[in-house]
């Protein structure tokens, strides 16, 4: 079964075609990375799928539109820009989205390390700690698809590291189905079950060894690129 | 002191003060959250249109204001839906619409208008009972749908995305609280007038900021800090016999000053070993 299917989807804003008929599936407890270059419209694809813009086409996520789900999906953003000189402790702004908060939330603070956080102010946190409540506020909706926009940037590659394994963790003994923006190709390589490659068309998609050829690489960032441009190890 | 107090028409002021104060407080909070300090001023200015229209029609002009107010409120956020145009681009658009309106207006209005004047800079010592009873009405609905609702308002101000993924209707809270805080300002101008009303929602939590540590003590310390600014200036206001309205707001500004410079010297301080 399917979390999500999406089916001749185009996004046009004004005159500019930002997506372009794009069709593919996200199978029920995978780990998806949907990568491509700047302004390929991998954002726009996820704001489509949470139904924040309008769209042509068919988006369903288990078989229903977005706006009858919203409670089984966790989403992270991209950008999360704010009053930084606003006093909101990370506890308030985790009470914000959730008021009512279980002993297993208080499960995903401790796994997302954001309890040792709780009384930091959330403007002045770093980049990496911002992304760990932000990933503990999505999670504590107990998800059943999980969005992330480009989770990792800010983060330094030992963080990354630790936040890789836990969305896999997440996907793996949670049964959480994850799709995740990244740009990191190493880290798509080795966790990814699927990847889903835009650059306003459908490039690509399915597993990443077999997907990812130097062919796609090309035509995701053109010539100079290949896959060994983006491996850390 | 106790003397002043004892004047009936003091009692009101101090009522309407003190549940003014209370009310554009809190309100400031989620002005300054969204970053439209303008809204207020806008909505003030623009209620100008609605001081003419009642004096004109000879209906009370606080209730036309209100009701017009509440109308301006409703279509800023309506246009800010429809247009993409942004927030202060609009707010701009009705601001001087509405004061356009309300000077083109008034020039049917032949002679000084002494009410009009009290609109323009406010005059909380002419506040009557009626009007207090229209401000303790309004404040206690407005207060209500705060403190049901501020969670969901504080989550749309920080991230829309995030709101509308834990199920938060952004169009209608947004209406709500664009109509919420006109109608407040609205409230505000007997206090202050439409010139200075604004300043009851941003000194307050401008002061705050500076002292706070969490959400809860900027809710606190703006109320505070309203309140203190309204007594102060109202008791200065009568002590000197000046307008009560611009008193207030310069108690507000030198509170905020005293406050600056008490942390740069606690900042200065050195920290014992």
């Amino acid at each position: 079964m399917n979390a999500v299917t999406v089916k001749n989807l185009s996004v046009i804003l004004g005159d500019n075609t930002i997506l372009n008929r794009v069709t593919f599936d996200v199978p029920k407890g995978s780990l998806t990375a949907v990568i491509g270059p700047n302004g390929s419209g991998k954002t726009t694809l996820f704001k489509a799928l949470l139904g924040l813009l309008p769209f042509e086409g068919t988006v369903k996520i288990f078989d229903k539109p977005a706006r009858d789900v919203l409670d089984r999906i966790g989403y992270v953003p991209q950008h999360f820009d704010f009053d930084r000189t606003l006093p909101i402790t990370v506890r308030e702004f985790l009470a914000f989205a959730k008021p009512a908060q279980s002993k297993q939330d208080k499960e995903v603070c401790h796994e997302t390390k954001v309890d040792e956080l709780n009384d930091k102010l959330i403007g002045q946190l770093s980049g990496g700690q911002l992304q760990r409540v932000l990933i503990a506020n999505a999670l504590m909706r107990d998800p059943k698809l999980l969005l992330l926009d480009e989770p990792a940037a800010g983060i330094d590659i030992e963080g990354e590291k630790v936040f890789y394994e836990l969305i896999d963790h997440v996907n793996k003994k949670h049964g959480v189905t994850v799709i995740m923006i990244s740009h990191e190709i190493n880290m798509v390589y080795h966790f990814a079950d699927q990847i889903i490659c835009l650059n306003r068309d459908l490039v690509c998609s399915g597993p990443p060894r077999e997907a990812l050829t130097r062919e796609v690489m090309s035509k995701l960032y053109g010539q100079q690129m290949d896959m060994r441009g983006h491996t850390h190890v | 002191m106790m003397d002043i107090l004892a004047l009936p028409f003091m009692q009101r002021a101090v009522i309407a003060g003190v549940l003014l104060a209370l009310i554009l407080a809190v309100l400031g909070i989620f002005v300054v959250l969204k970053r439209m300090a303008f809204l207020s001023d806008g909505i003030a200015h623009a209620s100008l249109a609605g001081v003419a229209a009642g004096i004109l029609a000879g209906l009370n002009p606080l209730l036309v204001a209100l009701g017009l107010g509440a109308v301006l409120g409703a279509l800023i956020a309506w246009l800010e839906r429809r247009t993409k145009l942004a927030g202060d681009a609009l707010i701009g658009l009705v601001f001087t619409g509405g004061m356009a309106l309300g000077v083109v207006l008034l020039a049917f209005k032949r002679g000084y208008q002494p009410e009009l004047v009290s609109f323009l800079f406010g005059n909380i010592l002419a506040v009557q009972w009626n009007e207090l009873i229209i401000m303790a009405v309004l404040g206690f609905a407005i207060l209500v749908f705060l403190l049901l609702c501020y969670k969901r308002l504080v989550l749309m101000l920080i991230n829309q995305d995030l709101a509308h993924v834990a199920g938060i209707p952004i169009a209608f809270y947004q209406t709500l609280l664009y109509v919420t805080v006109a109608v407040a300002t609205v409230l505000g101008i007997k206090l202050l007038g439409i010139v200075l009303v604004s300043a009851l929602m941003i000194m307050p939590v401008t002061m705050a900021k500076l002292l706070a540590k969490s959400f809860g003590q900027l809710i606190v310390y703006s109320v505070v800090a309203a309140e203190l600014m309204v007594i102060l200036g109202l008791l200065a206001s009568v002590t000197f016999d000046l307008p009560a309205g611009a008193v207030i707001v310069l108690c507000g500004l030198a509170m905020f000053f005293v406050i600056l410079s008490a942390r740069a010297l606690i900042a200065s301080k050195p920290a014992k070993r």
